[in-house]
């Protein structure tokens, strides 16, 4: 449909590579700011872990080094920021000597196949139902139907995420507690484990969806109110177009442009909610990853594991932005 | 034969505040290839009853009594139609052109997709090619090129184009009844005569009926048959154009006959009275503008240009041009809001772009303005008297909360408004013409030397707007206000100005004393435009679609070469170009 | 005349003809701030903060501590899994260590408020002063400001306090709200710009100007209070966004460490496997109130959207 203005594509990537260079920043100078210096306590830790581990000392030698510590601190964070572009995080002090990024690496499949279900199913659920609230010819049902569900949109995945819990795996145990996958079956490619993934998917992913679609509903919901009132609605009808073309044709196709800017800007927001529903739930990705951390006061981890996070986060914002200007023509001339 | 049959409809709509009948017992009928035109005010119920036929009334109102009979129905009464079935009838049998040109295609699809998806929905499984080759017909009927138009976007269109399109996608079924509302009312003179003359083209051509709702009984002489006069949601008259025209019988219709401003003819201004000295230093001049040039990154809206007005006798200065054409920014660069791209603009000496604070201050006192729209210029937030006291206040024109009072009383009479009703009122509660009436009033108190008024009058109802202009004519001739007056109005310029400018892309191409001008014009520019106005003569030939086509290749001849050509100067004004 | 109204308007309205209930929703339409929404979801809040403050009055604080009652008592006439039935001198139960479920909620419920409305002023007083700087100084100002709010709302608050917290170790509640405030005022920054940048060019600003205002004038009485339905409802957001972050620091035990907080009683409960010992008075209780507290804040939310905007109302 055209092509995407060369200074457009510019725009978006200097944002999406300051973004990273932001949070990769922020994430080197907040410890640095606080009184005592997480890598030395770090390091102490990791002596500690290492007591039983042939080489450990070789190998602490070998990561002093790579901190520099003993250069100056603009070296150390160049260094840093060198290695976090590579996505060496160093090592894990909770499980020493386990890199960071094979940590990482292991629990990332389970966070972005969590995600694509929570943000798009989450995305296209709303959107519909938003539309279907303004829309003429939606059955009355409906009309009561939606409103009400909204009320349950303003609780944040965390808690949905608890209340179902209770109710389908605690007390009605259709569901399992917690974990990716059953202990009887072997990861792979077959059908038993495929079916044991999705049935502990569902609970973590239906706490998402069930609280953040009514987010998309009510915005959209707005624009179609706007553009149930614009000039080429009315003309479609007059047109004696089928109400359904007009309803996907014009007014869906118009009123979801801003919702996929809208989508661009809230990703942050809903990969963080995730990330409390994965603790919740146990399920082995990011977030429980990142909660272990903490509770092992693991910092290598929590910093490789915020700074993936955001990387996606951002990532997934700019690939929203590269799609944008497919969907809407005009972009071109705004440019 | 008649295509359309109105029986004693009466609309309803209930409100927050009661019924309001919207409509009340209007019959009419529409016979195949006639042009039928409806012309009222805003709420008049043009619009509404023409909506009804096409069962597409806003939201609450509701065809509360009558029929309306549709000849290829049979006896059918629309209203009692089912959904299903009146939408097979819209398009088919009656189609719409709407309104706002400007966001009637939908922003997304490609302006032939526009059309395929309307002959689908009526005639189910076409082939891409019959699609293709119904889109191309329909395109070029109204002019347009299909094969590079057909696969644009809305937005890579013009506003002239826009509705052109949209009367492709109205006669692309054949249709036995055409409304179109108010077609051309966002587009500028000449654009209106080219797009309501292909209108008539493909309407005489597919031989429906028309029905043309409208405000101006200029273009309604122009272009239709029969017209229907509204009136708060009656019919007040209904007849053939040329017994309206030349012998009304409703006193509303001869108001609205008489709102139409007429190049030549009776002023609606009273000659008598004789603009009074300003009595300013007449060795600097009041306004001056040296070498002034405004540039918009690789657009140049306004070409380097010079005059100066002395300001010693008052004066209104014409800016006329359409839209496009450098006279708003013109405006701005006056004002002091949009600095000049090159030379400078001197207010009694100073440049108005390098002043300090208290400079400033009395540019502001002495420099006032009239905007185009009168919703906007009141902040929502206030009663309407803030718009007025404000700057009273600011000015350190004010004695006290008493003297502030009085004089806004004072200005309210002035210009025909009674304070008491007027001024403690939000603006939503006021009307847009008591709102303008508002601003002149405040230019009034405040006492200027110099008005801008862009465009005052192009919002309000035409009834009003010789009411407006009076006010401000008054400005001058009582009050010593010289003028700068802002509009796309060649008949209005030709009563109120001592001096007119017509501006093309950022060019001035003729200037001189209105009678000159615009009663003569030579440039070809100023002649196009006075060309294009429809007025209120039968006998007037506005020219054919093929004549409008013609005039726009003039106008390209004229990029090539635009050239002032100047018609003589009065004292106390100066022009160059450069 | 034209009032402004969208229905074409001629002779005056008609009221014969409708009953006394019709008469009384045309009123509720006319008289925005009898909104229903609005008026629960303020309710609700009031609710919670009176449990604050009266709770205070009534129940005695000192439950909060560990051991102040037999642990894992259930609410009042419920048997816990050993069968004990719970008692009134704990109407809410107690947890694993006996501390008073009631005396938490007493003391959680308005620190978490707290924390959000304080993150939320500070954030809407950065983003009002960057929006109108933004919008009023225009150039390179505009587009660091516009870059960074750009930048700043694609990370996610939540991930970069993890990291601070971890490295600092306990915070006090401001403090918290003061970090959170550093990721709320990108929306209204960029929603201030945006307003601005369209009402400069709005008739009454040019009016304004005319008028001799100066730039002070100008933004704090002409457009500022033209905001004010947006910044409402900016503010009512940007608590919901507050406290969700604050509950999830909490929840994954980051935050304050020796105040009780909602927060913490749930990453105490699910630590101490509540769910599995059926204790659901424990989490359950403080999650169904900050769920009541998000449903309050969102009512209020709609309420003030259709306030602000007629054409979401229905007559």
């Amino acid at each position: 449909m055209g092509r995407i203005p060369v200074s457009y594509l510019i725009n978006r990537l200097i944002t999406f590579m300051l973004t990273v260079f932001i949070a990769a920043t922020l994430i080197w100078i907040i410890p640095r700011l606080s009184p005592v210096d997480p890598v030395d306590v770090m390091l102490g830790r990791m002596a500690a872990g290492g007591g039983s581990i042939e080489n450990s000392d070789a190998i602490l030698t070998q990561l002093r080094q790579s901190f520099g510590l003993d250069q100056p601190m603009i070296v150390q964070y160049l260094l840093y920021l060198k290695n976090t572009l590579t996505f060496d995080f160093g090592l894990s002090t909770a499980s020493f000597p386990t890199p960071v990024a094979s940590l990482i690496g292991n629990a990332l499949p389970w966070t972005l196949g969590l995600m694509f279900i929570s943000l798009i199913v989450t995305f296209i659920i709303g959107n519909l139902l938003g539309a279907l609230m303004v829309w003429e010819n939606t059955p009355k049902i409906w009309k009561v139907a939606i409103p009400s569900a909204m009320v349950f949109t303003a609780i944040p995945p965390l808690l949905s995420g608890l209340l179902l819990m209770y109710v389908f795996a605690t007390q009605l145990r259709w569901f399992p507690l917690t974990g990716a996958y059953g202990l009887n079956v072997e990861p792979g490619w077959d059908w038993d484990f495929i079916v044991s993934v999705l049935h502990h998917g569902f609970l973590p992913a239906l706490s998402i969806v069930i609280v953040t679609f009514g987010f998309w509903a009510l915005g959209m919901r707005g624009l179609m109110i706007t553009v149930q009132g614009e000039d080429y609605s009315v003309l479609a009808k007059a047109k004696g177009l089928r109400p359904r073309y007009i309803l996907y044709r014009y007014m869906i196709r118009n009123a979801i442009l801003p919702q996929v800017t809208a989508f661009a800007l809230q990703i942050g927001g809903l990969v963080a909610g995730q990330v409390l529903v994965e603790r919740i739930f146990a399920y082995p990705g990011m977030g429980k990853l990142l909660y272990d951390a903490i509770l092992d006061q693991d910092f290598p981890v929590i910093q490789g594991v915020s700074f993936v996070i955001i990387l996606m986060t951002a990532l997934a914002v700019f690939l929203v932005d590269l799609i944008y200007p497919l969907i809407d023509p005009r972009i071109r001339h705004e440019m | 034969m008649t295509v359309l049959e109105i029986k004693d409809v009466s609309i309803d709509f209930p409100t927050s505040r009661g019924v309001v009948h919207a409509v009340t017992d209007v019959s009419l009928s529409v016979p195949q290839g006639r042009r039928i035109g409806f012309i009222g005010e805003s709420g008049s119920g043009k619009t509404t009853t023409a909506l009804a036929a096409m069962r597409m009334l806003a939201a609450p109102g509701f065809v509360s009594a009558g029929e309306i009979h549709l000849n290829s129905l049979g006896k059918t009464d629309i209203l009692k139609l089912n959904e299903e079935e009146m939408r097979r009838v819209r398009l088919r049998k009656i189609a719409y052109i709407p309104q706002g040109a400007m966001n009637s295609l939908n922003p997304v699809m490609r302006v032939e997709h526009q059309i395929w998806d309307g002959i689908i929905a009526h005639e189910g499984a076409v082939t891409q090619a019959e699609l293709q080759r119904r889109s191309d017909a329909a395109l070029e009927g109204v002019g347009l090129d299909p094969t590079i138009v057909g696969r644009l976007f809305p937005h890579e269109l013009s506003g002239g184009m826009k509705q052109r399109v949209c009367i492709a996608i109205g006669v692309c079924l054949d249709p036995d009844l055409i409304i179109a509302d108010e077609p051309t009312s966002a587009l500028d003179v000449i654009t209106q005569r080219h797009v309501m003359q292909t209108l008539r083209e493909v309407q005489a051509k597919i031989g429906a009926g028309l029905i043309l709702i409208g405000h101006d009984m200029g273009l309604m002489a122009q272009s239709v048959d029969d017209i229907a006069v509204l009136k708060k949601g009656e019919l007040v008259e209904f007849g053939p154009t040329r017994q309206i025209i030349e012998n009304p019988r409703h006193p509303y219709t001869k108001e609205l006959i008489s709102s139409v401003p007429l190049v030549g003819g009776e002023s609606f201004l009273d000659p008598s009275a004789a603009p009074k000295a300003a009595g300013g230093d007449s060795a600097t001049p009041l306004l001056e503008l040296k070498g002034v040039s405004k540039r918009y990154g690789a657009v140049t809206a306004l070409h380097p240009m010079s005059f100066r007005l002395d300001g010693a006798v008052p004066q209104i200065i014409s800016i006329v041009g359409q839209s496009g054409s450098g006279k708003s920014t013109m405006g701005s660069l006056m004002l002091g809001f949009n600095a000049p791209s090159t030379g400078e603009v001197l207010f009694r000496g100073q440049d108005v772009y390098r002043q300090h604070a208290a400079e400033k201050l009395a540019f502001r006192k002495d420099v006032q303005a009239v905007f185009q729209d009168p919703y906007a210029c009141f902040n929502p937030f206030y009663r309407v008297n803030h718009a007025l006291k404000f700057p009273f206040e600011r000015f350190g024109l004010s004695e006290g909360p008493d003297h502030t009072r009085a004089a806004m009383e004072d200005a309210c009479r002035a210009v025909g408004l009674a304070p008491e009703t007027v001024l403690n009122r939000y603006p939503h509660q006021l009307s847009g013409g008591q709102r303008q009436r508002l601003i002149v009033a405040r230019a009034l108190m405040l006492s200027p030397k110099l008005l801008i008024a862009d465009e005052p009058v192009s919002m309000v109802d035409a009834s009003l707007r010789a009411t407006i202009l009076k006010n401000i004519h008054d400005l001058k001739d009582q009050h010593g206000i010289s003028i700068l007056y802002i509009t796309h109005d060649l008949a209005t310029a030709y009563h109120v100005s001592d001096f007119v400018m017509v501006l093309y892309k950022g060019h001035v191409v003729e200037a001189g004393p209105p009678k000159e001008v615009i009663g003569d014009p030579q440039h070809a520019y100023t002649r196009l435009l006075i060309d294009s106005i429809p007025w209120p003569e039968l006998d007037r030939d506005w020219g054919s679609a093929d004549d409008a086509r013609a005039a726009l290749d003039k106008l390209a001849e004229v990029d090539r070469r635009p050239d002032t050509v100047y018609r003589g100067s009065v004292p106390g004004f100066e022009l160059s170009q450069g | 005349m034209q009032t402004g109204a969208a229905a074409p308007e001629t002779a005056a309205p008609d009221t014969a003809g409708l009953t006394k209930a019709q008469l009384r929703r045309m009123r509720r339409f006319d008289n925005p701030w009898r909104n229903p929404k609005l008026i629960t979801g303020v309710s609700i809040l009031l609710g919670i903060i009176a449990l604050g403050l009266l709770g205070r009055l009534f129940w005695d604080m000192d439950l909060v501590f560990t051991g102040s009652g037999m642990p894992r008592q259930a609410p009042v006439g419920i048997e816990n899994i050993r069968g004990q039935v719970g008692t009134l001198a704990h109407p809410l139960g107690t947890d694993v260590s006996g501390k008073d479920i009631l005396a938490l909620l007493i003391v959680g419920a308005p620190n978490s408020l707290y924390v959000g409305v304080l993150a939320s002023v500070i954030g809407m007083s950065l983003g009002i002063f960057l929006g109108f700087t933004a919008g009023f100084v225009g150039g390179r100002t505009d587009d660091v400001i516009r870059v960074s709010s750009d930048v700043m709302i694609t990370i996610p608050p939540l991930l970069i306090l993890v990291v601070f917290q971890a490295a600092y170790g306990d915070i006090t509640l401001t403090m918290m709200a003061m970090l959170i405030a550093c990721f709320v005022w990108q929306s209204p920054t960029r929603l201030i710009r945006a307003q601005v940048l369209s009402m400069r060019e709005s008739g009454y600003v040019q009016m304004a100007r005319l008028s001799g205002a100066s730039t002070g004038h100008i933004m704090f009485r002409e457009m500022l209070p033209n905001l004010v339905p947006y910044l409402f409802g900016s503010f009512i957001a940007n608590v919901t966004t507050s406290i969700v972050t604050a509950v999830g620091l909490e929840v994954l035990g980051l935050g304050p460490q020796r105040v009780p907080t909602l927060g913490r009683v749930i990453y105490d409960a699910i630590n101490s496997g509540a769910l599995i010992q059926n204790m659901w008075w424990w989490w359950g209780i403080p999650t169904i109130l900050l769920a009541l507290m998000f449903v309050g804040l969102l009512l209020i939310n709609l309420g003030l959207d259709e306030v602000s905007n007629p054409r979401l109302r229905r007559l």
